[in-house]
C-alpha cells in the first residue's frame, strides 16, 4: 500500500503544533507518523509516550513521532522503507517553510503520495501579518498553496469577526478552502483522508461543536457512474465543501471500485488497491460531502452531482457506455 | 625546558604588526615567536638553528580562511571534481575548469576508464557548466555516452541540482517517482536532471549514500586541510553545519587535527544551523569549549538567516529580485531569530550569522541591537557572514553596535556578472560587498570562500577584494576596492579578530603563533592583478615547515 503524506504548514504560532497534538491524541485507529523539526514543541502527553529511541519516539497508540533532523528526505524514505511502517505520514512544516516546496518531498519516494496541504493560519492576526514587511510576503504565498486552510484561536474572536476573516481570505484567495480548527478526534477525519470503506463513509458525527460548524451532504446512488461527469462535478464543488470522500462505481470499469477523496481544493479518483474484492454488482456509489454548515447548498450539490449516473446520460450514449464497459 | 630555537631568514617578513611592519628573521621556540628582526636581534636570544630555505621569499602572518566548510573535504573523498573552475585536490594535482558538457563528458570517459569494478558508482562534483552564461542542461543522454550500465550521479556547484544517466534513473526506480523537481522530456521520461533534494534523495541513495549523514571519515578532515594549505592557509574555519557535539564525529576529528601531521588549525562554529533550539545550542557549545586540541577549536555559533543570492533564495530588501521582484527565504522566522539573538547575547556567546542578502542583514542587526539594548556587551563581535549587499546605512548601524562581517569577495569574480545580469542589476552589483566602506567606517572586516562553494585560495579572495573584477574582466564598483595591505590585513588579522584569535594569530609579533606563509614574491607590490598569481611556497604552523606539493 502506497502511503500518503499531508504537510501541515503556516507561520511560526499560527497553531500547527497544537492541531498536531490533538492529531496525535485521537489518530482515529490510523497508525500515523508525525514528522517535526523540533520534539520539545509538540509537547507529547507522557502517558502516551512507549518509548523513545533516538530521532523517533513511539506512542501507545501505534502512532510515530520523528524529528526531521538535516533532512526530511532522509527521514521520509526511512519511514516509506519501515517494514509495518505508518499508514499516513503528516509533516509539520517550518514556520518559514513554503509548504508546496515540502509537498514536493511526498513524491520523492515511489511508496509516498501527496494527500493534501494544510495550513494553519491565526484567525486573530492573520489579516495583520500579511502586511508585516519581513513576512507578509511568506504568509500571504502560504495561505495560496493551501488546499485547506485552518484558522485557529477561533475561540479569542466572536462570531462576526471570525466570518470576516474568513470573508477576507476567500476574496483575497479565490477558491480557498477554510475551516475552523477541529477539535481531537475531528483532525483526522477532517484534514487528512484516511480509511474509506463503506463503513468510513457512514460514521456518525454526534459531537455539538462539530454539527455547529459542519453540514453534510451525501449521494448514494445504485446506477454506475459516468467517470467524466463525475470527475467535471467534484472539480466544480464550490469552496463551502471542504472535504468529500466517497466509494463509486465507474461505467470506465465496472469490475472495480473506485475511492474518491477529497481534501480542500485538492482531490484524486483513484481505482481501489490490487488486491481488494472486487466490486459486487449490488454495490452502491456512495459520496459524502462535508461542508461549512452556513455555506453549504445541498440543492446545488444535487444539481452537481444529477448528471453523473449513466441513466441521466442520453439513451444511445448511456447504451454505447454500458456495452463498451462489459465486453 | 625551553625547545631549541630555529631562526627563519626571508628577504622580507610583512608582520601586519602596526608598531614594527618589516623583518628578515624570526626566532621561533616550542611554536612561538621568540623574536623578529635582524638575525643579530635574533641572535641573541642564544644557541639556535638557522633555516635559511626561504632566504628568497617573503613570510606573511599565516593566511586565514574565515569562512569554508568541511563539506570541501568530504567531496574530495567521495566523488570526482568536474567543475568549471580550476582547483587543486588535497594531492595538489590541478583540475582543469571544464566550461563544456563536451569537456565534461570527455572528462567522465576518462574517469571512467579508471573505475575497474563494473557496478562502482562515477560520483562527481562542483558540476556547473552554465557559471555565467546559460548552455544546453546536461542530460541523461549526455551522461549515457560515458556509460549506460555504470551508474553517474553528479552535484551540481549549488548542492541544489545533481544530474544522472539512464542506469541510476533505473536503479533507482525514477518511473515511479513523480517530485516535479524530477525533471521529464515531452514523452513523460526523465531528462537526468533532478533538481532540489525531494528530486535527489532516491539517486543518492542508490548510488551516492556517502554524501548525506554526518560522516566520521578522518579523510575528510586531511582534504579540507590539505586543500586549503596548498593555498597558503593556516587557520580555516568549518562554518557550521558540522556535528562536533556527536561523539563519534568528536572522536574522529580530534583524531585527525591530533595528528603531528594536520597541516591546518581548524577553528569550527557551533551548530545553529540544524539544532532546532537555542538552548541546545548553548549547551552543546558549552560542553565544546574545552573539547578541542592544538588545531581544533570552536568558537561562536552560527545562524542562517536566509538563502543565497545566486539561488534567488537571499532574502532582499524592496525592490527584490531583478525583474521579477520576487524575494527569498527565511531560514528562520524573523522573530524566532530575535529571540535566538537575544538568548545567545544574554548567554555571552559570539554569534555568527549567515546573511547574504540585505533583508537578512537588516533583520539580525536589529536583532543584535534590541539584544544589547537587553543587556549591553562590549567585544562580542557577533559578525555577518557573507553581508554581500550591506549598505552605508547598516554599515554605520553595525560599527555602532559592535557588529563586524566576513564579506564574500569571491563572488565578485565567479558571480558579478550573473548578479548584474539576472539577480541585482548594475547598482546593485556594484555595490556587493563594500569592503572598502565597511573598513572606512570602522566595520572590521574579513573575506571568504565558503568552500565548496568557490574554491578555498585567500590570495584569491583577497585580490577578488582588491581588483573587485568579475570573469568577463568588468570592474564593478571600483570605489570599494580595498588596498594590497588592506586585503592581506582581511586575510590575516581581521580574520583572527572576528575568530577571537588575534591575540595569538592574524599578525606576527614575539610572542604570538609562529604561523607564516610562505610566498614567492611581495602581495603588497605585484601588480594588484597578479596578487593571486603569487606563488605559495609553504606554509609554517607553529614553528613546523609544510611544503606546497606542485
Ligand atoms: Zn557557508
Amino acid at each position: 500500500m502506497n502511503i500518503p503524506v499531508s504537510v501541515i504548514g503556516g507561520y511560526l504560532g499560527a497553531g500547527k503544533t497544537t492541531l498536531l497534538n490533538r492529531l496525535l491524541a485521537d489518530p482515529q485507529g490510523v497508525r500515523l507518523a508525525v514528522v517535526v523539526n523540533d520534539f520539545g514543541s509538540v509537547n507529547i502527553d507522557a502517558a502516551l509516550i512507549a518509548n523513545r529511541e533516538g530521532e523517533t519516539i513511539s506512542l501507545t497508540n501505534g502512532c510515530v513521532c520523528c524529528s526531521i533532523g538535516d533532512n526530511l528526505a532522509l527521514a521520509l524514505h526511512d519511514l516509506a522503507e519501515r517494514p509495518n511502517g505508518p499508514e499516513h505520514i503528516v509533516i509539520e512544516a517550518s514556520g518559514v517553510a513554503d509548504p508546496a516546496r515540502i509537498a514536493d518531498y511526498a513524491a520523492s519516494h515511489p511508496r509516498l503520495f501527496l494527500d493534501g496541504i494544510i495550513v494553519v493560519a491565526d484567525a486573530e492576526t492573520v489579516r495583520t501579518r500579511v502586511h508585516d514587511k519581513y513576512v507578509g510576503d511568506l504568509v500571504r504565498s502560504q495561505l495560496e498553496t493551501a488546499d485547506l486552510v485552518v484558522l485557529s484561536k477561533v475561540d479569542l474572536i466572536d462570531a462576526a469577526a471570525f466570518r470576516q476573516v474568513r470573508a477576507w481570505i476567500a476574496a483575497e484567495m479565490p477558491g480557498a478552502r477554510i475551516v475552523a480548527a477541529p477539535r481531537a478526534g475531528q483532525v483526522a477525519d477532517l484534514l487528512l483522508s484516511g480509511a474509506t470503506g463503506y463503513a468510513a463513509l457512514s460514521r456518525p458525527r454526534a459531537d455539538g461543536e462539530h454539527a455547529r460548524q459542519f453540514a453534510t451532504w451525501s449521494f448514494v446512488h445504485r446506477q454506475m457512474l459516468d467517470g467524466d461527469a463525475l470527475r467535471t462535478a467534484v472539480a466544480a464543488l464550490p469552496p463551502a465543501v471542504v472535504r468529500a470522500k466517497g466509494i463509486v462505481r465507474l461505467v470506465e470499469a465496472p469490475e472495480r471500485r473506485f475511492v474518491l477523496q477529497l481534501v480542500g481544493r485538492r482531490w484524486s479518483l483513484e481505482p481501489e488497491p490490487v488486491g481488494t474484492q472486487d466490486a459486487l454488482a449490488s454495490d452502491p456509489s456512495v459520496i459524502v460531502c462535508i461542508g461549512l454548515a452556513d455555506q453549504l447548498e445541498p440543492e446545488g450539490l444535487d444539481a452537481l452531482f444529477a448528471s453523473t449516473p449513466v441513466a441521466a446520460l442520453p439513451g444511445a450514449v448511456r447504451d454505447l457506455l454500458q456495452g463498451e464497459a462489459t465486453t | 625546558m625551553p625547545g631549541p630555537i630555529t631562526i627563519f631568514s626571508a628577504k622580507k617578513i610583512i608582520t601586519m604588526d602596526p608598531a614594527v611592519e618589516e623583518a628578515t628573521h624570526v626566532a621561533v621556540r616550542d611554536g612561538i615567536i621568540l623574536e623578529l628582526g635582524t638575525l643579530e636581534e635574533c641572535a641573541v636570544w642564544g644557541p639556535y638553528t638557522l633555516d635559511d630555505r626561504f632566504g628568497d621569499s617573503i613570510l606573511v602572518p599565516g593566511l586565514i580562511e574565515s569562512h569554508a566548510h568541511l563539506l570541501d573535504g568530504l567531496l574530495w573523498a567521495k566523488a570526482e571534481y568536474v567543475g568549471p573552475i580550476d582547483r587543486r585536490d588535497p594531492s595538489g594535482k590541478l583540475h582543469e575548469a571544464l566550461k563544456s558538457v563536451p569537456a565534461l563528458v570527455k572528462r567522465l570517459k576518462e574517469i571512467e576508464a579508471t573505475i575497474s569494478d563494473s557496478k562502482t558508482p562515477l560520483i562527481g562534483w562542483g558540476v556547473d557548466p552554465s557559471l555565467n552564461d546559460l548552455v544546453d542542461p546536461i542530460t541523461r543522454h549526455d551522461l549515457d555516452q560515458v556509460s549506460k550500465t555504470r551508474p553517474i550521479f553528479l552535484l551540481h556547484a549549488s548542492c541544489h541540482l545533481a544530474y544522472v544517466n539512464s542506469a541510476t534513473l533505473e536503479l533507482a526506480n525514477y518511473a515511479a517517482i513523480k517530485a516535479p523537481g524530477v525533471l521529464r522530456d515531452t514523452s513523460g521520461a526523465p531528462t537526468g536532471e533532478l533538481q532540489e533534494m525531494a528530486a535527489m534523495m532516491a539517486a543518492i541513495k542508490a548510488v551516492a549514500s556517502d554524501l548525506v549523514g554526518a560522516s566520521t571519515d578522518t579523510a575528510q578532515f586531511f582534504n579540507f586541510a590539505k586543500v586549503a594549505q596548498a593555498r597558503g592557509a593556516t587557520t580555516i574555519v568549518d562554518g557550521g553545519g558540522s556535528t562536533y557535539f556527536e561523539p563519534a564525529f568528536l572522536q574522529a576529528a580530534l583524531a585527525a587535527t591530533g595528528s603531528p601531521d594536520f597541516p591546518v588549525r581548524i577553528v569550527a562554529h557551533n551548530n545553529g544551523i540544524t539544532v532546532p533550539k537555542v538552548e541546545d545550542m548553548i549547551a552543546a557549545a558549552t560542553s565544546l569549549k574545552d573539547k578541542g586540541n592544538d588545531k581544533l577549536t570552536f568558537q561562536g555559533i552560527k545562524i542562517l538567516v536566509d538563502g543565497s543570492n545566486q539561488g534567488f533564495t537571499g532574502r532582499l530588501r524592496a525592490p527584490g529580485y531583478l525583474r521579477t521582484g520576487a524575494n527569498g527565504l527565511w531560514n528562520r522566522a524573523p522573530e524566532e531569530l530575535t529571540r535566538i539573538v537575544s538568548a545567545m547575547h544574554a548567554a555571552g556567546m559570539q554569534i555568527v550569522a549567515h546573511c547574504n542578502a540585505d533583508q537578512a542583514s537588516e533583520v539580525f542587526i536589529e536583532a543584535v541591537a534590541a539584544a544589547q539594548a537587553e543587556k549591553p556587551r562590549a567585544d562580542h563581535r557577533h559578525f555577518i557572514v557573507h553581508g554581500q549587499l550591506l549598505d552605508e546605512a547598516q554599515l554605520r548601524r553595525m560599527a555602532a553596535l559592535g557588529i563586524s562581517a566576513t564579506l564574500f569577495s569571491n563572488h565578485m569574480y565567479y558571480w558579478g556578472d550573473f548578479h548584474r545580469a539576472h539577480t541585482f542589476g548594475a547598482f546593485r552589483a556594484a555595490a556587493m560587498n563594500p569592503a572598502a566602506t565597511a573598513l572606512r567606517l570602522g566595520v572590521i572586516v574579513s573575506a571568504h570562500s565558503d568552500t565548496p562553494v568557490s574554491p578555498v585560495d585567500p590570495l584569491l579572495t583577497m585580490w577578488a577584494a582588491v581588483n573587485r573584477v568579475t570573469t568577463t574582466g568588468r570592474v564593478q564598483g571600483p570605489k570599494e576596492r580595498v588596498s594590497a595591505y588592506e586585503g592581506l590585513r582581511m586575510m590575516t588579522y581581521n580574520a583572527a579578530w572576528l575568530l577571537h584569535r588575534d591575540h595569538e594569530i592574524g599578525s606576527l609579533r614575539v610572542g604570538k603563533r609562529a604561523d607564516f606563509t610562505v610566498l614567492g614574491s611581495d602581495p603588497l607590490t605585484v601588480e594588484p592583478m597578479a596578487i593571486k598569481d603569487v606563488p605559495v611556497l609553504a606554509t609554517i604552523l607553529g614553528g613546523r615547515v609544510f611544503s606546497v606539493a606542485g
